[in-house]
């Protein structure tokens, strides 16, 4: 029994991750390297990551950034499930920025494929060349499309647009206030790593939200950190690496 | 066109499509994409194969006055000018459906600020406006003589027209007809490595995707060249047969056609059976995806039979007939659609990783569920009518074949 609650962890992995950030936060940024593991047997599928991304960049519908894969391994009776939750994996080779006629998506000074929405011209290039199918293009749909509207008798699209669809994004560091045509409507939109969150000294919402705490976020050039210890596990590999776009979303098998 | 009643049935045709296809047009302008059936893992569809439909159209019209001017090949001399004015026609409608596509079309202007030189789409906008400029002014110099004339001409309806088009040139001399032919052969000479490029670099848009079972490899752009040329080329035959310019000419270019056509199936069957021997999971089911899948007949019925089996018994067999070789072209011509749709949707309709399917939930982000809507037709049928009533009355009211009649002495 005392063995087994010494095996326990001794403090949340987030606070350590927290540590981790306020020191990456006292960098030059350029000599920060974003990075995330995900540890697959500690994923438990609760989608509660890709929810809280959604909510935290109040993704319209049919707009996504990070999803939770289902695999189904063997066969019946040895049959058992695997989550494979998967972000953009922000390749350090990127062949989604490339393909970009007008340089409205590139790799930032930090490791981060961003996107200029005010930039995009929406050929929607970007989304087939990911071979991650990590993008996804907004087409203006609206949660309240086709809700009544009849204010003082009813809680119409308005009053629930106000909660959440007319709520401003806060991407980038910016304020995307309306979804009647402007960007990001008709933008590539994709994970940024919560670019906005790490410049106030929060980690992405995905991190925060993992009830199983299978998300872990750093700077892979940080040796004291808790990504840093991670990616040294002989567990570590990365999604589709023959094809060389080496992403910096590593998995924990 | 000398038929004047099928001319009219063909315009009320393009006007009719012009003011059906308006309501796409405009749903489009208002909504943007989503009024589209169009999604994030199927972003490209039915206006990226129109858009290479009317590519490939370009192509057999290219080919005409490369080897005309080029090449001075003398017997495609009196569809010379008409070609170019396809050209310009087919270029013109392929601009105007890929602007159509685009989520922010009045942010092209950041091509010229920002310009992504690594990026396939803007060499290929390049190359459009270079192919755009070419052919206007070939157009213009092959035109020319004939404007100037008609511009003289006190009886004829839209005489303006044609001394504002002559740019207030009132006489023609020999002089002046020895520097346009001049001038057309340097555009035709300069047209060539563009023209090639051009074909070339929307091969490459897909040829270079990784990850991407139908389109990633080197065999792309090479087949985009040969359906290109396949199709264009049966577009001309077609027109020639039409304008009743020669049927010596139908028959040279129908052996021409048949050629392109095995050679295309040739190249296809390659596709298909090194895609199916890799064993990847993904080439397999693309190409299953054409071959079995919900839109199967779009490959059997309009590609395999009546746009190959029919053309290539009627180009073998009935080839001394021109009506049986217009009638292949013809075939050939409007069934191309289906090629480019089963070239462009089926290698987007596979999942790129395994569990993507089953997974949060949303139409737009499931790869089986594209299929053209209302509006994307319509928007295809208005580009498709703004085209044929272009090159209706640009063949009525421009000397687009007249200025071919003996421009073999010209060559």
């Amino acid at each position: 029994m005392a063995t087994a609650l010494t095996d326990l962890p001794q403090q949340d992995p987030l606070i350590r991750m927290q540590r981790d950030l306020k020191r990456a936060s006292q960098k030059k940024p350029e000599d920060i390297r974003w990075g995330m593991v995900i540890d697959l047997a500690r994923c438990i599928g609760c989608h509660a990551c890709t929810l809280g991304c959604v909510a935290e960049n109040k993704l319209p519908p049919g707009v996504v950034y990070r999803v939770v894969l289902e695999e189904e391994v063997g066969h019946y009776p040895m049959v058992r499930r695997r989550f494979v939750p998967r972000p953009c994996v922000h390749c350090q080779n990127p062949p989604c920025t490339k393909v970009c006629p007008v340089t409205a998506t590139w790799k930032n000074e930090q490791g981060a494929v961003i996107i200029d929405y005010n930039r995009c011209i929406g050929c929607r290039y970007c989304l087939v060349a990911c071979p991650y199918a990590a993008r996804t293009s907004d087409f203006g749909e609206w949660y309240t499309d086709n809700t009544p509207d009849l204010p003082g008798k009813l809680v119409g699209r308005k009053t629930a647009g106000n909660d959440y669809e007319l709520h401003p994004a806060a991407e980038y560091g910016m304020k995307w206030p309306d979804r009647n045509g402007g960007s990001p409507v008709g933008n590539a939109r994709k994970c940024h790593f919560c670019l906005h969150r790490l410049k106030v000294g929060m980690l992405p919402a995905c991190v925060t939200s993992c009830v199983g705490r299978a998300t872990f976020f750093g700077d892979r050039t940080d040796p004291d950190s808790l990504l840093f210890e991670l990616l040294g596990s002989p567990r570590i590999f990365r999604l589709k690496e023959e094809l060389g776009t080496q992403p910096s979303v590593y998995y924990l098998k | 066109m000398n038929d004047n009643r099928l001319f009219k049935i063909l315009v009320t045709l393009a006007i009719a499509g012009l003011v059906i296809g308006s309501w796409g047009v405009i749903s489009v302008l208002i909504w943007g994409k989503k009024v589209t059936a169009l999604g994030s893992y199927v972003p490209w569809g039915l206006w990226v194969a129109v858009y290479l439909f009317f590519l490939g159209l370009t192509a057999g019209a290219f080919l005409i006055t490369i080897l005309t001017y080029v090449f001075r090949v003398k017997i495609f001399a009196p569809i010379g000018p008409l070609s170019a004015f396809t050209v310009l026609v087919a270029l013109t409608c392929e601009v105007i459906i890929i602007s159509f596509d685009l989520g922010h079309l009045f942010r092209v202007y950041r091509l010229l600020i920002s310009p992504g030189f690594t990026s396939m789409i803007f060499w290929m906008i390049v190359f459009t406006n270079a192919m755009l400029v070419i052919y206007l002014l070939e157009c213009f110099y092959l035109l020319r003589e004939n404007l100037i004339q008609w511009a003289q001409e006190e009886e004829r309806p839209g005489r303006k027209i044609y001394q504002f088009l002559s740019f207030g040139k009132t006489s023609f001399s020999d002089a002046d007809r020895v520097a346009d032919h001049r001038q057309v052969r340097l555009l035709s000479i300069i047209s060539l490595p563009v023209g090639l490029i051009f074909y070339g670099v929307n091969g490459a848009i897909f040829a270079i995707l990784l990850n991407r079972p139908i389109w990633n490899g080197a065999l792309t752009p090479l087949l985009f060249i040969v359906t290109a040329l396949l199709s264009g080329g049966a577009l001309i035959t077609f027109l020639t047969y039409v304008f009743k310019i020669d049927d010596e000419l139908v028959h040279y270019l129908g052996h021409v056609v048949r050629f392109l056509l095995v050679v295309f199936l040739f190249l296809e069957l390659l596709q298909f059976f090194v895609g199916y021997n890799t064993g990847v999971i993904m080439n397999r089911t693309s190409l299953d995806i054409i071959a079995f899948g919900s839109y199967w007949w779009v490959f059997w019925i309009f590609h395999v039979v009546l746009g190959s089996a029919i053309p290539l018994y009627l180009l073998a067999v009935h080839h001394q007939s021109t009506k049986a070789v217009a009638w292949a072209c013809f075939l050939i011509m409007i069934t191309f659609i289906a090629v480019r749709l089963n070239f462009v949707i089926p290698d987007q309709a596979v999942y790129k990783l395994e569990g993507l399917e089953a997974t949060f939930f949303h139409w737009r982000l499931r790869t089986d569920q594209y299929f053209p809507n209302l509006n994307e037709w319509l928007v295809s049928l208005w580009v498709f009518s703004l085209g044929l009533l272009a090159f209706l009355l640009g063949s009525r009211w421009l000397p687009v074949i007249s200025a071919g009649k003996g421009e073999e002495e010209h060559v």
